[in-house]
């Protein structure tokens, strides 16, 4: 999936630069940079939530994109109405709310959860549906250790089932580990560094990605 | 201590026009219910999609609106009778619907009254969640449409609070409607406009009847709207 090179500023002042890239169809990609790098706007822009500079989405057109926010809402309805919303599916819903443990929330209002149980129903809801590319903005950044296995578990469940683009924003490097097939680094809104998982995380060659493995203790 | 006597003996007159059921005294409530709840009830039609629409897009010229519709917020009632008199009376370019003095007219001046209440209310709730729930619709594939039907949704509770605030607007009103109704006995006359003229004429009883049923009125619809609000919330 080619991404055509765009850019994001807010009152002039750019804030992404990212360059046209090649996006390989099953990969997932783990995006990792300190607050503040673009990474959440990476997604924004590519989910078609914020206008990029040049006005027109950067994805090939009738590209479908799932996309997870990362303070994930709930409807002012029931859990699995919610869920229901990403996808019609009944019995894949049923199995999805048992894999992240929230059968027990189905008949629950979503606007009454917690934080972890929010994210947790916002990510069965996101993956009810096979897209062409799916962005999760810090999925499991709510959750307890637990729940956040068992939502990765279901991530990658998912990337076997449909095969599309997976991108995963994250700030736990762990994670980026072992859920990225390859990572993309951000520093100061630039695409800084990308590869394969283990060659950022372990031999990268820029050194502001050094220091930041460094500082998070990679 | 007679001004407390005379308050008394009006009150007391109150009360025993309320309990007979005065003919003049229901047909006020009759016009006041109709007008005040059509009003708010159409009000509420309008403004909550436009005040969804108004709170939720993003368009060049959005702001504008908004503004325009604050001002509209703080309009004089007698601003809006002057306009709708100079509209539908002899001279003015809606003469010919012969709507000067009816019912009609006092609905629609109150709709003009309270519609840009509705709207700025709702632009404000819809405003503070559009974002985050456009954002979740939008990666849900939702259309424009059933995000529309969502923020709705999710606004249901301040929508039960806007129609109290039409409502009580549209009821306690007096400026507009005198203007255009003209206070008409058996025809336009509304609680607030009775109130006015039997105060000055000095009939105080039928004064205060009207003005403890006006308060009686209101706190009804208060704990009918409070106890669907808890409902819905």
């Amino acid at each position: 999936m080619e991404v055509r090179a765009f850019s994001k500023s807010y009152d002039q002042n750019p804030v992404l630069r990212f360059p046209a890239f090649s996006f390989e169809k099953g990969a997932v990609y783990a995006v990792i940079g300190a607050n503040g790098s673009g990474k959440s706007t990476f997604a924004r822009v590519l989910a078609g939530a914020l206008f990029c500079d040049q006005k027109s989405s950067p994805l090939p057109a009738g590209c479908k994109v799932g996309y997870m926010p990362q303070k994930s809402y709930g409807f002012r309805m029931s859990v699995e109405k919610n869920i229901l919303l990403g996808g019609k599916d009944r019995q894949r819903a049923r199995q999805m709310m048992e894999g992240l443990a929230i059968t027990h929330l189905a008949e629950r209002r979503a606007d009454r959860l917690s934080g972890g149980e929010t994210a947790r129903m916002a990510l069965v809801r996101t993956l009810m549906k096979p897209y062409d590319l799916v962005l999760l903005d810090e999925p499991t950044a709510a959750m307890d250790i637990a729940s956040a296995a068992l939502a990765e578990n279901c991530i990658l469940d998912y990337r076997r089932e449909t095969g599309g683009v997976m991108v995963i924003v994250t700030h736990s490097l762990k994670q980026a580990r072992r859920l990225g097939d390859q990572v993309l680094f951000f520093h100061q809104g630039n695409l800084l560094e990308w590869g394969p998982s283990a060659q950022v995380l372990e031999q990268p060659e820029q050194e502001e990605t050094r220091r930041f493995l460094e500082f998070y203790g990679a | 201590m007679k001004g407390n006597k005379d308050m008394q003996t009006a009150i007391q007159k109150a009360i025993a026009l309320i309990v007979s059921g005065d003919r003049e005294l229901c047909n006020i409530l009759l016009v006041t219910a109709k007008m005040s709840l059509s009003s708010s009830f159409f009000a509420l039609c309008i403004g909550v999609p436009v005040g969804i629409w108004l709170g939720s897009g993003r368009f060049p010229g959005r702001g504008v609106l908004v503004v325009l519709n604050r001002t509209l917020m703080g309009m004089p009632p007698v601003v809006c009778g002057l306009l709708f008199y100079m509209l539908f009376s002899g001279v003015g370019p809606f003469r010919k619907l012969h709507l000067l003095f009816t019912v009609t007219i006092m609905i629609l001046a109150q709709l003009c009254l309270i519609t840009p209440l509705v709207i700025g209310n709702m632009e404000t709730y819809v405003s503070g969640i559009a974002g985050s729930v456009r954002e979740t619709a939008m990666g849900l594939g939702l259309g424009p449409v059933k995000t529309f039907f969502l923020l709705a949704n999710e606004s249901l509770y301040q929508i039960f609070s806007v129609y109290l605030l039409a409502f009580a607007r549209a009821i306690a009103e007096v400026g507009a409607v005198s203007m255009v109704g003209g206070a008409i006995a058996w025809k336009t006359n509304v609680m607030t406009t009775a109130i006015m003229q039997y105060t000055n004429r000095g009939n105080f009883s039928l004064g205060i009847a009207l003005g403890m049923i006006l308060m009686t009125v209101s706190l009804c619809v208060n704990i009918v709207i409070t106890l669907l609000q808890r409902r819905f919330r």
